[in-house]
């Protein structure tokens, strides 16, 4: 013991004996503690990553080449333009690899295919994460202020949002969520700006209350609000949770405020008649294509039929018999926006499908609803309530006003700061987690919360989320040449008596001319150049579809000889493409050897019978229309221009450009003139 | 024994070379001793001798001297940190994760000139008390008194310039709400706030400003006002002797008209 | 010339040892010396490697404390985005203390000037330099004026809410009753060493006592909108 202190005493002086020699052995300390730091890089985590791969490819078939393209070090894409240092690419070594096909293990699993090369764009442009950082949780899961997680795979789509403002074949999620933000009626409360200065424009059409007592009874008002999917399951209509005296208040103001209208009163005068045969009322129903846009639950629950329009499985709850009339009678005097074509049915047809659709009712519907007469007080309330709850952001009520900046700006929600948000107890800390949470139960974020319950399904949650999400500051701040516009609407309106007519035909619900209009049926910019003038016209008295598979259809608007010659006229004549010369290709004069060369052709060496039906005894094609009729259809200069290239007449048609010769083209051309057949059935109706 | 141990610097310090630098030259005797002091233009700030008592542990606690330290070191890490730093928005926050993940040892040199800061502000205020509770303050030393309040200030403003230049939340919300404090001063409140700032909020006219104080002209002052500390210990008579009779306190210094001749 | 000298002059002998010594020693004051001598060391090597030592032992434990602790680095400034608390640092935070009481212009402005003002006019202020006990001398009349001068900063004090600075105040207030309550001659060695401080010694005292419990509070006990947070449960 006492020889042990003794020599520990000893190392001490020997040490620190006098003040040179314990600086002498403390700078040893200082050398020696300093010398941790180079060493402790030398264990960084990115350098451990690198020599896994290294041992990853030493094995494997290709491993020189592999080892030959592998880059020691830091890894960096630097894009001052975007502000992007990427150093993903230090550990993620395979990225571009296409031999690592079958390594799934992270973080050398291979890069999908994707159009933009990954040095150009780096990472995380669409992943999101800290590109600069070059450690595992740094990279990914750093919730700092202008720093964002790893975005989950499930919404990447959102990423192609920010710079493509367009519809991409490649991101029907974010394409969908886009759709879904203008069709549920979000933009009417919220502000969503487009990085090009634009904003999103809804594309619903809620309805009009200021007329709505024509239309409707309070007690249906009342279940209608109180939960609008028990009325009908489609109804984008959210569920705004009101209590039975608020949901009854509302209705009163609603009813008391609805001025009556003087197109809407006049059919009470029409003597109404059920029909004898309800056999007559589906026909006329069928046959008027009602379908293409509204939709019915069948007996087995599914719904079936388009989604233009509202669901009509209720519809006799809901409307009243007068107000049916004089709406079939003319849709336009009780709406004057209305997507519904002015159908011109006769009294007698409106008497059937008005009491064909009355007779659509549930006897269960509202049945328990009793509403006493209200109050002015009451009545004042739900004034109250209407203006508070926003009713007038998407329908139009007389004595409210359509308020603005309703809800808060979702401009930039892609980049809202974690840090800003308040998250429920127990809930994920991230934005798509806090987005899709925010859409599928709005309520419970606190007390007092006027966003009303959607009835989403989960994937159009993902769906909408991926939308929102692609709402970034980045996406406002990049630079304008890498964006890529949307296709946006004109506001084109065709002039003249004709223009009135397409207008009250609703035209523009469904085709698209000149850059505005619906996308359900055939674009008609250039229908003038394609089609010969007979075929029009018999096909505008009696619509038949030219692709059987399609369940839209155009319906029949039952037009007067007049109205036809009319639009016939105006569309061959307005509608015509510059690119097409109708007298370079005569209809005849083709020898029947010319046709028959054009056949072979047809069939032979383009094989065009894989998609389309001549002969419907042995052609099986059914993905584009019908050609058994096509020669009486279409004008020759049109078949020949559009032989040689599609797309050029339709960008977009999924026919493949084969580049077709100009002889080859002329053969067929001559061939389908001589494909007439259907036009017998035509005259035949 | 000695000359065993320390023969290769002993043959190092009698060599030409080292001779024509340091002029003392060789030899252990008090004369030399005292030259290596009086000869070298630094060194010659202090006294060739000093008490005996003063170099025990318990009387200073050495917290000047572990000042003057943290002040060696950040000078060292500053200089290197600043090859790598670029005074603009957003530059500078980027060249913080650069230090961070890229650059060798980078985050280390941040985290020493970082904690040595603190420490420094820490030891400015130990040495502060310290002095004033051993009553070194007074007579003849008031003046360095005075000199260490100002090193005291400008320990604080170069702490308080180098907040904003890694460019992150907490830099800018600090110096933020320390600068909005200089905006209360009456009347000309507004003027000291756009002079400080280089502009009405904290942007990259006052990153830049205070990247000149923080590199520039905070530290040259620091580095004159230390030396005139340093050299006024030695003017005014060595580190104050704390009686040890506190019994005897009615004897005055004044009555011990003593004088050193140099 | 011709008048007497007014004093003796005499010449330290041990020449080898220190530098020459003169006294001159007025006829009117009695000489007394103090101290004798005193041992002296060479500043080189003695101090300067000391001084080394001292400054690499410092250097070995920051770069220890460097190594295993990292320097905050949160995200970058963002002026839209405030982060709640905005805390300034460390150092200022006992300032920032006081403006949650004060008005900016009395705790960011006037406090510390005064602050400084007071630090610089320590060295040049008579009480100061008589090192004797405070209560030595005039011990009634000064105990009056300290109970005045206690209480009313307390009433100050309470008056803005302040009660963090109350605290220190009291325990510093208790203190220099108890050394007004003991004398040099005390038995104990605590109430001796009370009894012995002068003036400036408790106001440095208290002034560093509120120091570090505000600057403590500031730290470690102030969330989001200045309120109190426990600093274990964040």
């Amino acid at each position: 013991m006492q020889s042990l202190r003794k020599s520990i005493s000893s190392v001490w002086r020997a040490l620190f004996g006098d003040p040179v020699r314990a600086f002498g052995v403390v700078s040893l300390l200082l050398l020696a503690v300093l010398a941790i730091a180079p060493a402790k890089e030398h264990f960084s985590e990115w350098h451990s990553y690198q020599n896994r791969y290294l041992s990853l490819i030493r094995d494997r078939g290709d491993a020189v080449s592999l080892r030959r393209r592998f880059q020691p070090g830091i890894q960096q894409v630097w894009l001052p333009q975007l502000g992007v240092v990427d150093r993903c690419a230090t550990c993620h070594e395979g990225l571009t690899e296409a031999s690592l096909a079958d390594v799934h293990a992270q973080p050398f699993r291979q890069h999908p295919s994707i159009p933009h090369k990954l040095d150009e764009f780096g990472c995380v442009i669409c992943h999101r994460g800290q590109g600069a950082a070059t450690t595992v949780a740094e990279a990914h899961q750093s919730e700092r202020a202008g720093e964002e997680p790893i975005l989950p795979a499930r919404y990447i789509e959102s990423g192609c949002g920010q710079c493509h403002q367009n519809a991409l074949t490649g991101t029907p999620h974010l394409n969908q969520g886009r759709v879904m933000l203008a069709r549920y009626g979000c933009v009417r409360c919220h502000t969503a700006k487009l990085p090009d200065g634009s904003t999103v424009v809804a594309t619903d059409d809620p309805p009009s209350l200021m007329h709505v007592a024509d239309k409707t009874t309070r007690a249906w008002i009342y279940s209608w609000l109180k939960d609008p999917q028990a009325y009908a399951s489609t109804a984008t209509m959210p569920n705004y949770k009101l209590s039975n005296s608020d949901a009854s208040d509302i209705s009163a103001f609603l009813v008391s405020s609805s001025t009556p209208r003087v197109g809407d009163t006049a059919a009470v005068e029409v003597k109404f008649t059920a029909p004898a045969d309800p056999a007559v009322g589906a026909t006329l129903y069928g046959e008027s294509f009602c379908a293409s846009c509204h939709a019915v639950q069948n007996a087995a629950g599914n719904i079936v039929g388009g989604n233009v329009g509202p669901e009509l499985t209720r519809v006799g709850n809901k409307a009243k018999p007068e107000w049916m009339r004089a709406w079939l009678e003319n849709p336009r005097s009780y709406n004057s926006t209305t997507l519904m074509p002015h159908y011109r049915f006769t009294p007698q047809q409106v008497t059937i499908m008005a009491g064909f659709l009355e007779a659509k009712l549930d006897s269960d519907y509202g049945t328990n609803v009793h509403l006493d007469a209200a109050t002015p007080q009451q009545i004042a309330h739900g004034k109250k309530l209407t203006a508070e709850l926003g009713c007038a952001a998407c329908h139009e009520i007389n004595g409210v006003k359509k308020p603005e900046n309703f809800a808060p700006d979702l401009s930039r929600i892609g980049s809202k700061a974690l840090a800003q948000i308040v998250f429920l107890p127990g809930m994920e800390h991230s934005l798509p987690r806090y987005i899709s949470s925010k859409i599928q139960q709005p309520r419970a974020f606190g007390p007092g919360l006027k966003m009303p319950q959607f009835t989403l399904t989960t994937a159009q949650t993902s769906d909408l989320t991926n939308a929102l999400l692609a709402l970034t500051d980045r996406s406002h701040t990049m630079p304008d040449m890498l964006r890529v516009a949307a296709v946006r609407d004109t506001n084109y309106q065709p002039a003249g008596h004709a223009g009135k007519l397409m207008a009250d035909l609703a035209c523009f619900s469904c085709h698209r001319i000149n850059g505005r209009g619906g996308d359900m049926a055939p674009d008609l910019t250039f229908e003038g150049s394609s089609v010969q003038r007979q075929w029009l016209d018999d096909f505008l008295k009696n619509p038949n579809t030219l692709r059987p598979s399609l369940i839209r259809r155009m319906p029949r608007l039952n037009l007067t000889d007049g109205d036809r010659k009319e639009l016939t006229d105006y569309m061959l004549a307005v509608y015509q493409s510059p690119a097409i010369d109708q007298d370079s290709e005569p209809l005849t004069t083709n020898t029947p050897a010319v046709v028959e060369h054009g056949r072979q052709l047809f069939y032979s060496r383009y094989a065009c019978q894989s998609c389309h039906i001549v002969d419907p005894k042995t052609d099986k094609g059914y993905i584009g229309p019908t050609l058994t009729a096509v020669g009486s259809r279409l004008t020759p200069a049109w078949i020949y221009a559009w032989l040689k290239n599609p797309q050029a007449l339709r960008p977009g048609a999924i026919e493949p450009n084969q580049n077709v010769s100009d002889e080859d083209a002329r053969a067929m051309t001559a061939f389908l003139m001589t494909q007439k057949g259907a036009s017998k059935q035509v005259a035949k109706r | 024994m000695p000359v065993q141990e320390y023969g290769i610097v002993e043959r190092l310090r009698g060599s030409r070379v080292w001779r024509s630098v340091f002029r003392s030259g060789t030899g252990t005797s008090t004369l030399h001793r005292s030259l290596a002091v009086q000869q070298n233009i630094f060194l010659h700030l202090f006294a060739t001798k000093v008490r005996k008592r003063m170099i025990r542990f318990n009387v200073t606690w050495f917290l000047g001297t572990l000042t003057l330290g943290t002040f060696f070191i950040l000078v060292i890490t500053g200089v290197l940190l600043m090859l790598y730093y670029h005074p603009s928005v957003p530059q500078a926050y980027a060249d913080m994760k650069d230090l961070q993940f890229v650059v060798s040892s980078g985050l280390f040199l941040r985290n020493l000139h970082r904690w040595s800061a603190q420490a420094m502000v820490f030891l400015v205020f130990a040495h502060m008390f310290k002095v004033f509770y051993r009553g070194a303050y007074r007579t003849p030393r008031e003046f360095n008194w005075v000199i260490g309040v100002v090193l005291l200030i400008i320990t604080l403003l170069l702490s308080y310039t180098g907040y904003l230049l890694p460019w992150d939340q907490l830099a800018f919300w600090a110096i933020t709400v320390g600068s909005n404090l200089s905006s209360t001063v009456p009347l000309i409140g507004n003027k000291i706030h756009f002079l400080l700032l280089g502009g009405n909020q904290v942007n990259a006219n006052a990153l830049l400003r205070f990247y000149v104080l923080h590199c520039v002209v905070l530290p040259l002052a620091a580095i004159i006002f230390i030396a005139v500390h340093f050299w006024r210990i030695r003017k005014d008579g060595g580190l104050y002797v704390q009686q040890s009779e506190p019994k005897m306190k009615a004897v005055d210094d004044a009555a011990l008209a003593t004088t050193e001749v140099k | 010339m011709s008048e007497p000298k007014d004093f003796i002059a005499g010449v330290d002998s041990d020449q080898r040892r220190s530098p020459t010594r003169v006294v001159f020693v007025t006829r009117r004051t009695s000489a007394q010396v103090k101290v004798t001598h005193e041992d002296e060391v060479q500043t080189f090597p003695e101090v300067l490697f000391r001084a080394a030592l001292i400054i690499e032992l410092l250097a070995v434990v920051l770069v220890v404390f460097s190594l295993l602790f990292n320097a905050p680095l949160e995200g970058i400034a963002d002026a839209s985005h405030t982060p709640n608390p905005a805390k300034a640092p460390w150092y200022f935070l006992g300032l920032q203390e006081l403006l949650h009481y004060f008005p900016p212009v009395v705790a960011g402005v006037l406090v510390p000037t005064l602050l400084i003002l007071a630090l610089v006019v320590i060295p040049y202020f008579d009480v100061n330099i008589e090192a004797t006990g405070l209560f030595l001398v005039h011990r009634q009349k000064r105990l009056r004026i300290f109970y005045v001068a206690a209480v009313s900063l307390l009433l100050f004090l309470m008056l803005f809410h302040v009660y963090v600075a109350v605290v220190p105040t009291v325990i510093v207030a208790i203190a220099i009753v108890i050394a007004a309550n003991s004398t040099l001659e005390s038995p104990h060695r605590f109430r001796r060493y009370l009894a012995s401080k002068p003036l400036a010694y408790w106001i440095m005292t208290w002034f560093l006592f509120e120091l570090i419990v505000l600057t403590a509070v500031g730290t470690f006990f102030r969330g989001p909108g200045w309120s109190w947070v426990l600093p274990w449960r964040s």
